[in-house]
């Protein structure tokens, strides 16, 4: 059995302007990060535009990403749903085409925004339907509070070693079977939060929901989920 | 010893959830370079990424691979 290199080899010569490395990074990673901003996005075109941004982005960043020895898969990830929801909230038209045009990439920061074509908020956290559905395009608006990291701000230094999101991989069937398990209210808000990117006070909007209860059912949701990742993936800490 | 009442936040703060003075908080912690801080959001990105796995990987067109490696090699060669 031929092995693989590992994606932090092959962003490595990425690093060193290796287009084809790119392009086997591209072939390894794309379904999933395509995957996510799609089920964000409900676009072709609009997740198909923020794929390629995201590893032209990849492309620009790549040295000082392998400098820091970061994993490239949490990037990846971390990243596209950034690019996603940026897009989600208004900060750029949906093009909404079937024929695309060339594109233009702007290689300086990713604005992105969309409208997002849904007819229901419902996404499972797990095995979700994927569905270009009605026409209803929905903007969300900047909620208010502090401000979180933005795509423009995120640190690759915040970024778990390759290690750490091997292991996730590796478990990940089990993992998702634990996630599914969320009492409903809990992945309910979740779910708005991950694939909507909805502030906590924009989630009690949306589920016509006291504040307060949003918030405790978000943090329950996360401490659930962070326990059952650590349980799963054998990394209990002791002080928990 | 000043990061127990932030450590419900970090997974919502990383996904741009939280609204409020928590948030500030968090902020302000890494900023200083709080090394707990530093390290439970690093924790909180692993929990982030696994979620972020939950929708079914997707074949984008092939267009997409194709533009992309030609955006590529027209950053490299700019000149020809």
């Amino acid at each position: 059995m031929s092995e693989e290199p590992a994606g932090e080899e092959l962003l490595a010569r990425v690093a060193r302007q290796d287009a084809a490395a790119l392009g086997e990074l591209y072939d390894r990673y794309a379904p999933r990060v395509y995957g996510l901003m799609f089920h964000i996005l409900v676009s072709r075109a609009a997740a198909e535009e923020a794929l390629q941004e995201v590893f032209l982005r990849l492309w620009e960043e790549s040295s000082r990403l392998s400098e820091e020895g970061r994993s490239v898969a949490a990037w990846l990830i971390v990243i596209a749903r950034e690019a996603a929801i940026g897009r989600l909230r208004g900060l750029r038209p949906d093009p909404q085409r079937d024929d695309m045009p060339p594109l233009r990439i702007k290689s300086e920061k990713m604005k992105a925004a969309g409208t997002r074509k849904s007819k229901d908020v419902h996404h499972a956290i797990a095995g979700p339907k994927t569905v270009e559905g009605k026409n209803e395009a929905r903007k969300v608006s900047p909620g208010d509070g502090a401000k979180p990291p933005s795509l423009n701000e995120f640190s690759s230094a915040w970024l778990p070693q390759p290690k750490e999101i091997d292991l996730i991989e590796e478990r990940l069937g089990l993992l998702h079977k634990a996630v599914n398990q969320l009492p409903k209210p809990q992945r309910q808000a979740l779910e708005l939060a991950v694939f909507r990117g909805l502030r906590d006070s924009e989630i009690a909007v949306e589920l016509g929901e006291p504040l307060g209860k949003v918030r405790s059912s978000l943090r329950a949701a996360v401490t659930y989920v962070k326990h059952r990742r650590r349980a799963v993936c054998g990394t209990w800490a002791a002080n928990i | 010893m000043g990061c127990q009442h932030l450590e419900e936040l970090y997974e919502l703060w990383l996904l741009g959830a939280l609204s409020g003075q928590g948030s500030v908080d968090l902020r302000d912690h890494l900023a200083r370079g709080c090394p707990h801080c530093l390290a439970r959001v690093r924790e909180a990105a692993e929990t982030i990424y696994l979620l972020g796995r939950s929708p079914k990987p997707a074949r984008p067109h092939p267009r997409v691979k194709t533009e992309l490696l030609r955006q590529i090699s027209r950053q490299a060669a700019p000149n020809r």
